[in-house]
């Protein structure tokens, strides 16, 4: 078993079965999700807890990234996707008819695997969700450049280059630059897919660290196939395996003393 | 050998071969045309002949501007006599006289054996015209008001010479924009009286008004003609006495005269100043006798206006068919027979597009133009009728095709990774295309428009139906509000060389326009293209997430 002594502090371990709706971001409720008839999550009910790191883990394929991409309804790109149950953010449903999906993703950020910034200028790549919502004063796009990259820790690196492509950053710098994004719309849910699997363990540091910061202000979720990762920053651990939630409790729990087999056997590392 | 076969070395040498044989062919025809394009320019040397017609002697004066090697038996079979000749072969020139007013043919053969002597005498001039072709002869004498002039001859023809230059720029400056700005006018006056008149609408009043307008524009021109005859009769003050091959003078007004020059006089130096000026001249001026003298300008000018006209036309069209295809149609089976229609349309042979934009293009939709906005000007037709609008419209529809399959092939160019990025950041798929994904995409618009633009600036068969004509009067654009004139015929290079090379009256004097009108279009369309090459590699640079 993996000893895993939380290098960050960690909040009090909380009921999450029985979570006060006023304490919960997103309530996942018996979700299953077909991509044409071949089922990928089954009946997956989950309460993700606001201000705090949520972490889903699990082998390739499980359905860890799918569920996340539930979240913000990317899935609704795949056309053969479809899906039953529900996903409610602040007690409304997100799947419901008379949602605007891009109104659900401006609250419901996202970070992919691969930095993916766009072909503009550092300072055009934050403001582009802002200016989406028709924001054009200068003194207002500034301060939420600089506050969005203070809050990605990038700040300091590039802020004599603001104007220079983005695509001359390193790429733990573009994760970054991609997180500042995301937070530049100040979004109450960020999901983050796997974000430093592409990235060296420098940045991955630097981005672990950012990830516990951001907490403050705003609900995580985490994909991570990095079990001490999920361990380092997350407070509560989803492991899931061939679609299912097999055990989602405080992170302490699942990788001291897990109840499932199945959870046992992945963190201690003899499948996945 | 069978070792040799497998090494892949004859494989090589094949490969290497065909694009050894491509450039060839590439470099081989640049440097015909721009040889021989060019050649034209440089200034020829002026022989004087003395030859033996019939026992008699005869001066001819000339150029000498080509030369062929004859079988003395087909000469003999002639009726030639050629007495005593061994040879098997003689050489036979083509000499350019000019003077086509006092002589049948200004070209003429004269057979080696004829010629008794050949000299280049340093006083012979050209006179370059504006009607009749050039005229050689000696300069004897420059006229004012009919007598003779001291001084130095030279300086004193080329100051009247540019004197008469001025006057007619002022002529030609009154013509087209005084003029042609009151000509203008009143057409309008009159459409104006004949629409009034088809509204029932016209009252006294208005009528009165009408007259009263024409009147003044009336006193206007004939205002302007009066200052017109007067600049006229100045150019008429001036004029040379030059002896011509048969010894006889003969009078010539200065204002027929476009320039002089001494070409046998000339060194090196004032050789290429002279081909400067010629080429300058060439891509400048206004054609003339039935474009067999003068420059292309009006053709260079309409070539360039007509794609550019496509362009505007095509980008959009294509642009947003593409998309659709690319981003919204449903992959199913009527979208790939779409997409292979649209491919197939790249194959129709352009002079069916040439039926199709007469068909309709000019009469339906023009025709419809007209009734609708244009009832006072009938029957005489204003888009009715073949014109640059009709030709760009035509051209747009024969490149759509490359314009479509480029901008698709760009679009699946870019990362789904980038556009899920801006769809995560609450923007629409709209959204997502406009800002993120088209100008990604525009390096391949571009180069879609660069196959567009090579394509269309080479075409000249469906051109002759939907609008290029031998002689427009008027560029498409000009000083006359809307300025752009898009319903006129417009002059076209492609069809310009059609036109000197196949229906001129004078196809000798013709074939080196027709190289050097080549040659010109092929640098009109490798600028063109090179320009948009330019603004691609711009593009790519500024978006080249494609390559990380």
């Amino acid at each position: 078993m993996i000893n895993v002594t939380p290098t960050m502090s960690q909040s009090e371990s909380i009921d999450l079965v029985n979570l006060p709706t006023e304490k919960t971001a997103l309530e996942i409720k018996n979700l299953d999700l077909f991509y044409g008839s071949k089922q990928a999550l089954f009946d997956v009910s989950m309460k993700i807890p606001k201000g705090q790191v949520t972490a889903f883990i699990g082998p390739s394929g499980c359905g860890k990234s799918t569920l996340l991409r539930c979240i913000n309804r990317m899935n609704d790109l795949v056309e053969i996707c479809h899906i039953k149950g529900a996903i409610t953010l602040n007690s409304q449903n997100i799947y419901d008819k008379s949602v605007d999906v891009a109104a659900l993703r401006r609250r419901v950020g996202m970070v992919f695997q691969r930095p993916n910034p766009f072909p503009k200028s550092i300072y055009e790549n934050v403001v582009y969700g802002l200016r989406l919502q028709g924001i054009s004063d200068r003194r207002l796009l500034d301060e939420a450049v600089e506050r969005s990259l203070r809050g990605a820790a990038l700040w300091e690196e590039v802020k004599d280059r603001l104007h220079e492509n983005a695509f001359g950053l390193s790429g733990g710098q573009q994760q970054r630059l991609v997180i500042a994004r995301a937070i530049a719309i100040e979004p109450e849910v960020l999901l983050l897919d796997e974000p430093t699997s592409a990235l060296d363990p420098i940045s991955t540091l630097t981005i672990e660290e950012l990830i516990n910061e951001l907490k403050s202000k705003y609900t995580v979720v985490i994909v991570t196939h990095n079990m001490q990762q999920a361990a380092r920053v997350s407070d509560q651990t989803a492991f899931m395996y061939m679609g299912e939630l097999i055990e989602y409790s405080d992170t302490n729990t699942i990788f001291t003393k897990p109840k499932m087999k199945k959870t046992e056997d992945y963190i201690t590392g003899r499948y996945g | 050998m069978n070792k040799w076969f497998k090494s892949g070395t004859p494989w090589i040498w094949m490969t290497g071969g065909a694009v050894s044989l491509s450039l060839i062919a590439v470099v081989g025809l640049l440097l015909l045309i721009g040889w021989r394009g060019l050649v034209y320019f440089w200034p020829h040397t002026i022989y004087q002949w003395e030859i033996d017609n019939n026992g008699q002697a005869e001066q001819l004066i000339g150029e000498l501007h080509d030369s062929e090697l004859v079988p003395t038996a087909r000469l003999r079979a002639t009726g030639l006599k050629l007495e005593g000749e061994e040879r098997e072969v003689l050489e036979r020139y083509l000499v350019k006289t000019g003077n086509r007013e006092f002589v049948p043919l200004d070209f003429r053969w004269v057979l080696e054996t004829n010629i008794r002597s050949r000299s280049t005498p340093k006083d012979l001039a050209v006179l370059e015209r504006t009607t009749n072709g050039n005229f050689y002869g000696y300069i004897e004498q420059v006229l004012e008001s009919g007598k003779a002039v001291d001084g130095d001859l030279h300086q004193q023809l080329q100051s009247r010479i540019d004197r008469v230059a001025e006057i007619n720029d002022q002529v030609r400056e009154l013509q087209h924009a005084d003029i042609g700005a009151i000509n203008y006018e009143l057409e309008k006056l009159r459409l104006k009286e004949r629409r009034l008149e088809l509204d029932h609408a016209l009252t006294p009043a208005a009528q009165q008004e009408i007259v009263a307008g024409r009147k003044a524009l009336n006193d206007h021109y004939a205002q302007l003609e009066k200052q017109l005859f007067t600049l006229r009769d100045q150019t008429l003050r001036d004029s040379l006495v030059v002896k011509d091959m048969r010894g006889q003078m003969v009078t010539i007004p200065l204002s027929n005269v476009l320039d002089v020059n001494w070409p046998n006089d000339m060194n090196l130096l004032s050789k290429i100043g002279f081909w400067f000026h010629q080429i300058g001249k060439f891509v400048s001026d206004d054609p003339r006798e039935a474009n067999t003298e003068g420059g292309v300008f009006p053709a260079i000018f309409g070539t360039v206006f007509m794609v550019l006209l496509m362009t505007v036309i095509v980008t959009p069209l294509g642009v947003v068919a593409a998309v659709y295809l690319h981003e919204y149609a449903g992959k199913n089976v009527l979208t790939k027979f779409i997409r292979i229609a649209v491919i197939n349309l790249a194959g129709v042979p352009s002079i069916v597009y040439g039926v199709f934009g007469l068909g309709f293009f000019v009469y339906v939709l023009g025709g419809s133009l007209d009734k609708l906005f244009y009832p006072e000007a009938l029957p005489n037709p204003t888009f009715g009728s073949p014109g640059v609008i009709w030709s760009a419209i035509t051209l747009a529809i024969l490149t759509l095709p490359v314009v479509i399959v480029s901008t698709e092939e760009g679009l699946s160019r870019i990362p789904s990774a980038v556009r899920h990025g801006s769809l995560a950041l609450g923007a629409t798929k709209a959204e997502t295309l406009w800002r993120i994904v088209l100008p990604m995409a525009s390096p391949a618009i571009m180069t879609g428009l660069i196959l567009a633009i090579a394509r269309a600036a080479g075409e000249v068969a469906p051109l002759m139906l939907v609008g290029a004509v031998k002689l427009a009067p008027t560029l498409p654009m000009d000083g006359n509000f809307p300025y752009f004139h898009v319903e006129r015929k417009f002059m076209h290079l492609g069809f310009h060389i059609f036109d000197v090379g196949f229906q001129s009256p004078n196809v000798e004097a013709a074939r080196p326009l027709v190289y050097a009108t080549s040659f010109l279009l092929v640098t009109v369309i490798v600028g063109l293209n090179l320009t948009a090459i330019s603004i691609r590699n711009h593009l790519r640079e500024k978006y080249r997430a494609l390559d990380n």
